[in-house]
């Protein structure tokens, strides 16, 4: 038997002024598993995980975190919940080791096991060095694995992370992944994550769910998820909105699976790329449709999340460096 | 009564504000300005200099000293009378801001940390005002040394008791007035508007109280405000302890009105803040 360690139940939290940011959500996660909620922002995950930490109470639904429901007992929710919060939240006015041993104080640890709890995790999280330094002298990434450390001290068994890497480059997201990795290792812990970074809920979770405008639109494995857009898929950046007649002509082309079109991008599922490039071209080219740039996607959860949403995923960073993007000009 | 999480809590707070020298070195300066510019500058005794070619000067002077002198004022300087009302101000001055260390924690989040631990809500509040307590009897104590190297002069039979009376009277003070501008911050979460209030009811009820000058002579709508500020009812017990100034009947009187008060405050705090913690 799998145990189930948080239970959503038909969520809905509907806002004073009638926004409904959370919109009849249902998920299980399982005991040790990393359960990402992957969605643009304002989807509703920050929402959901304020109901889940208790900060926030739903208009509806059940959600049940360890066997306790957030309702009626949230103090007992609260013990055993682990919550990084998407702000930095740390006091930069005092330092790492006291913001820790202050948080470990509030879970009932003596001074003494408050400081040697705090201490054991900021050397975790590489932070011993720092460890007495007021925080406002801290680099962001520093910041983020303070605020991680934070989230551990009370030994929690479900550790909550909203946006952990949020406003980092490259590099130090890498870095907070790989110890978000080794504590879920060490500590057989289950964590809730939400992120709106594509490559982040791929490289880090064991189940997906996407969410779009507070409604769960697909969930499964990041490969379950990848592997549902069989073929591959070429975007065709034009400078105006393409017409129907065009679009229907591509669609009756040999080896063409589907084709849609979001604002000014064509977006054109094949089962091979090699053998319709050159017809697609050849159309748009007869159609006088204006291109901009024309790229070739392989499956990543953003097409996931295009399939299903119908619309693009507004970053505001640019997405997945695998994409090739051919500058298309015109031949002549 | 008092966690391990409001003392937490309470260690925070009081340890950022000893990281912050110039806030020390503010709070003792700007009530200095107040007891050295105007606490000096109003020498009644000056006032009440009768010329020497005066005819009956001595019956005038006689009169001013037991009409005006001795009953408003005990019998010492206006410096004296001035700088032990001021300690009750001082301590508004420094309570009336405990709420806004609530509404910058809830600004940079640092609330939420609060709200998703195990502990009460009421130790958050709580450690709070301890903290402005603390903060502001240190001042007073500190004021009241400087004060004493200016020319305080405390009655002479003076006894730890009364000591001790004006530490309750203050601490009691303090405490009302922490609750309520506290509580008044779990709702109110600008901190444009903490100031805007603030700063509405600092000055009225420091000049509606007797802590500048006796409250017989000002004018009725003057003196109605008085008589419920309990600033004033603070003054009549610590001018009774520091000075000797009034009667025991008004002490146990003003006293009554001070816990009075202080159920008060402390209800309505609560009260303003059971809503707003849980959205």
């Amino acid at each position: 038997m799998i145990d189930i360690v948080v239970e959503v139940e038909n969520l809905v939290k509907i806002y004073p002024g009638g926004v409904r940011a959370v919109d009849n959500i249902s998920f299980k996660v399982r005991k040790g598993e990393i359960y990402s909620l992957l969605g643009p922002n304002g989807a509703g995950k920050t929402t959901t995980m304020k109901i889940i930490t208790t900060l926030l109470k739903p208009t509806s639904g059940m959600v049940n975190v360890g066997g306790y429901s957030v309702i009626e007992e949230p103090q007992k929710v609260r013990k055993i919940i682990g919550y990084v919060p998407q702000d930095l939240s740390a006091d930069d006015e005092l330092t790492g080791l006291e913001n820790m041993m202050l948080q470990a104080r509030l879970y009932g640890y003596s001074k003494s096991e408050a400081r040697r709890r705090s201490i054991e995790l900021l050397e975790m999280v590489g932070l011993k060095e720092a460890a007495d330094k007021l925080v406002k002298t801290y680099s962001g990434g520093m910041r983020r694995r303070l605020e991680l450390a934070m989230g551990l001290v009370n030994e929690p068994e479900v550790l909550i992370l909203d946006e952990p890497t949020l406003g980092l480059d490259v590099q130090s997201r890498i870095h907070i992944w790989d110890y978000i990795r080794r504590i879920i290792r060490e500590n057989s812990i289950t964590v809730i994550m939400t992120t709106h970074y594509m490559e982040e809920a791929d490289s880090l979770s064991d189940r997906v769910a996407i969410i779009d405008r507070g409604k769960i639109v697909v969930e499964g494995t990041p490969e379950e998820l990848k592997s549902r857009i069989s073929g591959e898929i070429i975007l065709i950046y034009t400078e105006n909105e393409a017409d129907k007649q065009v679009m229907d002509k591509i669609s009756t082309l040999k080896d063409v699976i589907d084709v849609d079109k979001i604002d000014k991008v064509i977006r054109i599922k094949v089962n091979s790329i090699a053998s319709t490039i050159n017809k697609i071209l050849n159309l748009i080219e007869r159609e006088k449709v204006g291109v901009k740039s024309i790229s070739i996607e392989k499956p990543t959860l953003e097409q996931v999340f295009i399939e299903y949403t119908g619309r693009m995923f507004r970053d505001e960073e640019p997405v997945d460096s695998r994409r090739m993007i051919a500058i298309w000009r015109r031949r002549r | 009564m008092i966690g391990s999480a409001t003392l937490a809590i309470y260690e925070r707070e009081m340890r950022k504000w000893l990281r912050q020298w110039w806030q020390i070195v503010f709070i003792i300066i700007t009530p200095l300005m107040w007891m050295g510019l105007f606490g000096k500058s109003f020498n009644f005794s000056r006032f009440f200099n009768i010329p020497q070619d005066f005819p009956l000067r001595d019956i005038v002077n006689q009169a001013i000293e037991e009409l005006i002198i001795k009953r408003f004022f005990g019998g010492y300087d206006y410096f004296s009378f001035f700088v032990v009302g001021m300690m009750s101000v001082f301590i508004l001055f420094t309570n009336m801001w405990s709420g806004m260390s609530l509404v910058f924690d809830r600004r940079l989040g640092y609330l939420t940390r609060f709200l998703v631990a195990p502990i009460s809500r009421t130790s958050i509040l709580v450690a709070k005002i301890l903290a402005s307590i603390t903060r502001s009897l240190l001042q007073v104590t500190a004021l009241f040394i400087i004060a004493l190297a200016l020319g305080l002069k405390v009655k002479p039979n003076i006894s730890i008791a009364d000591i001790a009376l004006f530490y309750i009277t203050l601490t009691i003070l303090a405490f009302s007035l922490g609750a309520l501008f506290t509580g008044v911050a779990v709702k109110i979460t600008s901190h444009d508007l903490v100031i805007s209030i603030a700063n509405l009811v600092n000055l009225p009820l420091m000049f509606a109280s007797n802590a500048i000058f006796p409250i017989e002579q000002m004018p009725d709508y003057i003196q109605a405000i008085a008589r419920v500020n309990p600033l004033t009812y603070a003054n009549i017990i610590t001018r009774y302890a520091i000075l000797g100034i009034g009667t025991p009947e008004d002490l146990v009187v003003s006293f009554l009105y001070l816990l009075a008060f202080m159920a008060v405050s402390i209800s309505v705090g609560i009260v303003i803040a059971s809503k707003k913690f849980e959205e």
